[in-house]
């Protein structure tokens, strides 16, 4: 679709059209309260709780406990972590092979990490393989992370190969995430919160648009800021795909 | 967490520590033990040798134990009792340690909250083997049941509450509710359960907790378990509540959590199976919902499961089921689990359990529809079957077998694709499987397949399938006995002389004679179908099946299975068996004579025509009518005599004159009165042909 085939929606018009669609403050302030609960910010959803009079079915004590599973995982105290968990709600990790496993990976990480090999091997051979025996689809993981052994990354990191990431600080973070999820489900509660995936489907939309209209578009989502397209007309390669459509032509 | 060990000393160590008389050290031991169990088989397995069952049962006996620790050893029993292998041995030795009745004693009220919790889910998972039930003993069950509907029907939190307090109590709510559902394993379980008055309970609570969506699922659950196969209850379902329980899972079959649309979906398929749950609604909402929980690539295997269940016999879901795209849906998920199965890491159980189930409504769905039929042909229905056929799981193999059963129902699948795809070879093969579940689907599935038009019949008897189903005539399991014949009997249909000698040859004209007087009604109907099939198209076979015993014993079984009283279960074989006399007048010079004088066989005969069973009148109609036919040439007079003797021509005016009779009835009934006023020749003998 070239430029001239283009729909033209001025900053008027849109900023009109969006005045027209009707946003509720509540869901507004529940899509707040959502993230605040789930990514276990307490002590913000309660304050935001009494500033908005939004009131949640969600125990926020259990945030507390969430959080502190958490810390401990991103600190690397895995086994601290374990125990926690077992004592919120032993049936977690009993249903879930994947992710108990996971911590364990994790867990195995975490004595590489420290230098103590031999440790890591003792731990990998019983705890870790016999999971694996009885988890086929998990030896796959199994396999990396025994990589980290064979070619003996440590402490001092990687040294190029994939598995290397294993041992970044990031992987903690995955992992934390995951047991966070399975937390938040095993309260019934969604397992992500909805802002980020609201934020995707932003971006997924403009993109559709892109093809279709020139438009005011939102190219900082920290800013929010309405682009003005008649600013932007004739600009090639202004920050999106589509405008560069223009050039194929 | 245990540390790693070696020789399993440590371990040991924490077991004898749970008998010390310190209590610390025991909630130490307890803790340590809870927190190596969970999550790991190995473990379980060690504990579990270590005898840790009897040590946390001393411990939970004991009054002087603290809440602290009842919950750690309360946390280990339900921990062991997941394990895959040692479970049921758990499950047997808490029983009879008195541990299932410390639990229940623990859900009483007043007890910590926390402890509750803890028995509750221990409970729940010991529940899941049947040694709990059954050893548990009437006292134990009657005051678990209590426990647990004390605790749905009270109003604490109530699955509704914003404070810690609610958030706990809607858990231990979604606990007492699946421990309801883990209870119903029986029939005689589910009335015990429903007279309890829980039905009206779990329907209050599925109206009132839309926020807790492990809460709603789990409600879902037992009202599934409670109503699966049991009509009373599905009845009673449909009557609860405002507007019945129907149209409150119809609505959450499109809720947002997949969970609570598989379970409301189970419980739509119960209530439509027992016919309460109107089919627009199935066909309109839950077929696709369930189609779309197939389609989901972690989705469970329960949702394909349940398709099949609620397609089951029935045409018009069936056809919804088409519609929604489940033929594509099931084929995809074999395509992946075989995918799945490849290379050094595939999981060979799970793959079992997804394609048994696949398979299974796969073959449910295009059980009953041509297009649907030639819809799972089209999406690569029959490469994936002739694969499993020779896979290592009796249980996929008879699955598949099953499958392809179903789908060469078509007479034209039957002609072309199933020639090409290889289907023939495996099947017979499997009639020597070393399961008789296999031979029974196997020998079910080339009844179909070798039907008379088939072009595969040839390559079949090539393939040594005679003496495979002969063998099977001896086989332990009575459904294999009766497939094989049933596929012996079809083999007889519109054949020439050679292959129906070497069928008779290979069966064994006395076997099947004896089979016909069996005490198995689908044995003899089958045999007597097959005698019927040798008559049927030639001098040859009649003459082979009466030189088998001679004359006069023949007629003498003829006689006496025409004699048979006509009921529900023999009817098939009376119908072969009148049709078989009838074949024998028609097509034998040489016995028609004695068949039309053997006055014991024609009375038996003449009995049937006034029967109120279509189907058993105009057989015996047929068989008059060639028996008076017969008579014409010979000693017309005496032929005509025994008739009339019997008083057939007025039987035949009366059955004419009634307004009632069935169309196809009175037209067979106007021959019999032309061939008992003509007495020239014959004309109205011809056999209809067989083709069931």
């Amino acid at each position: 679709m070239t430029a001239s085939s283009k729909q033209n929606i001025s900053l008027d018009e849109w900023e009109g059209k969006m005045s027209e669609v009707p946003i509720a403050k509540s869901d507004l302030n529940q899509l707040i309260m959502n993230y605040l609960i789930i990514e276990g910010y307490k002590d913000a959803a309660e304050k935001f709780s009494e500033e908005s009079g939004l009131k949640t079915k969600v125990d926020l004590g259990s945030i507390e406990e969430r959080m502190q599973i958490r810390f401990a995982v991103q600190s690397g105290d895995i086994k601290g972590a374990i125990e926690r968990v077992n004592d919120l709600n032993p049936d977690i990790l009993d249903t879930d092979p994947r992710l108990y496993f996971h911590l364990q990976q994790q867990h195995l990480i975490e004595l590489i990490r420290l230098g103590h090999a031999e440790e890591a091997l003792e731990f990998a051979q019983e705890e870790l393989a016999p999971h694996g025996e009885e988890h086929p689809e998990l030896l796959r993981e199994l396999e990396k992370t025994m990589a980290l052994l064979a070619f003996d990354f440590g402490a001092s990191g990687g040294n190029g190969v994939a598995v290397g990431g294993l041992l970044d600080f990031a992987h903690r973070q995955k992992t934390a995430n995951e047991l966070n999820a399975a937390l938040l489900a095993a309260h019934s509660q969604p397992r992500e919160p909805k802002l980020p995936a609201l934020l995707q489907l932003l971006a997924w939309t403009q993109e559709q648009l892109d093809e279709k209209a020139t438009y005011p578009r939102i190219n900082n989502i920290v800013s929010a800021v309405l682009s003005d397209p008649a600013a932007e007309h004739n600009t090639p390669g202004a920050g999106t795909g589509a405008s560069a459509s223009a050039s194929t032509a | 967490m245990a540390e790693a060990t070696t020789g399993g000393t440590q371990h040991r160590d924490y077991v004898a520590q749970l008998g010390s008389s310190d209590p610390d050290e025991v909630y130490g031991a307890l803790r340590t033990i809870k927190n190596s169990v969970i999550g790991s088989s190995t473990k379980k397995a060690l504990y579990v040798r270590l005898d840790v069952v009897a040590a946390v049962s001393a411990v939970l006996a004991s009054a002087a134990t603290g809440v602290a620790s009842r919950i750690q050893a309360t946390a280990i029993v339900g921990s062991l009792a997941r394990s895959r292998t040692a479970g049921a041995a758990v499950a047997g030795g808490a029983v009879a340690r008195g541990v299932v009745a410390a639990l229940v004693r623990q859900l009483e009220a007043g007890t910590d909250a926390r402890l509750v919790e803890a028995s509750e889910r221990a409970l729940y998972a010991l529940l899941a083997h049947s040694e709990t039930l059954g050893a548990a003993g009437g006292a134990a069950e009657d005051a678990l049941v209590a426990q647990v509907l004390g605790i749905i029907g009270s109003d604490g939190g109530g699955g509704g509450g914003d404070s810690a307090a609610g958030a706990r109590a809607a858990i231990r709510l979604e606990l007492a509710v699946l421990i309801v559902a883990r209870l119903c394993v029986s029939e005689a379980r589910q009335y015990m359960v429903a007279n309890t008055g829980v039905i009206d309970a779990l329907v209050r609570q599925l109206a009132r907790t839309p926020a807790h969506v492990r809460l709603q699922a789990a409600t879902l659950q037992a009202l599934a378990a409670l109503s699966y196969e049991n009509g009373e209850i599905c009845a009673a379902l449909a009557e609860v509540g405002d507007g019945g329980v129907a149209a409150a899972v119809v609505r959450l079959a499109r809720a947002d959590d997949a969970h609570v649309r598989l379970h409301a979906c189970r419980v739509a398929a119960n209530l439509s199976r027992m016919r309460v749950l109107a089919g627009g609604d199935v066909q309109a909402v839950v077929v696709p919902a369930l189609v779309r929980l197939v389609r989901e690539p972690a989705g469970d295997v329960d949702a394909v499961q349940a398709l099949g269940y609620v397609c089951h016999e029935d045409a018009d879901v069936q056809a919804a089921a088409r519609a929604a795209g489940a033929i594509d849906a099931l084929v995809g998920r074999l395509a992946a689990a075989w995918a799945a199965a490849q290379g050094d890491f595939g999981d060979a159980a799970r793959f079992a359990r997804e394609a048994r189930a696949a398979f299974l409504a796969l073959g449910t769905v295009v059980s009953t529809n041509e297009e649907s039929r030639r819809a799972a042909v089209d999406a690569g229905a029959f490469g994936h079957i002739v694969r499993a056929l020779g896979h290592g799981d009796a249980g996929v193999r008879s699955a598949a077998c099953l499958c392809a059963r179903y789908i060469v129902r078509s007479v034209a699948i039957c002609r072309t694709h199933a020639a090409d795809a290889g289907l023939l070879r495996p099947l017979v093969g499997l009639l020597e499987d070393g399961s008789s579940d296999v031979q029974a689907t196997a020998a079910a599935t080339l009844v179909n397949l070798l039907s008379d038009f088939s072009p595969l019949r040839a390559d079949a008897l090539r393939l040594g399938l005679l003496p495979r189903l002969a063998a099977l005539l001896d086989a332990g399991a009575p459904a294999v006995r009766r497939n094989a014949l049933w596929a012996v009997r079809n083999l007889l249909v519109n054949v020439d002389d050679a292959t129906r000698a070497a069928v008779v040859d290979a069966v064994g004209m006395p076997r099947l004679l004896a089979l016909s007087e069996g005490a198995d009604a689908a044995l003899r109907e089958h045999a007597v179908g097959a005698l019927r099939n040798v008559a049927a198209d030639s001098a040859a076979g009649c003459d082979a099946l009466v030189a088998a015993r001679g004359a006069p014993a023949t007629l003498h079984l003829l006689a006496a299975l025409a004699a048979r009283p006509d009921t529900p279960a023999d009817r098939p074989a009376l119908v072969h068996a009148l049709y078989l006399a009838n074949n024998i007048v028609v097509r034998s010079d040489a016995h028609r004579a004695a068949v039309a004088a053997h006055v014991p066989l024609v009375q038996a005969v003449v009995a049937h025509v006034e029967s109120r069973a279509p189907e058993v009148a105009v057989a015996a109609l047929w068989c008059v009518s060639s028996v008076a036919a017969a008579a014409a040439g010979d000693d017309a007079a005496a032929g005509l005599r025994l008739l009339r003797r019997l008083g057939v021509p007025q039987v035949l005016a009366r059955l004419l004159a009634d307004p009632a009779l069935p169309l196809e009835v009175q037209d067979r009934v106007k021959g019999c009165m032309d061939s008992l006023g003509c007495t020239d020749g014959l004309g109205a003998g011809a056999s209809p042909d067989d083709t069931t």
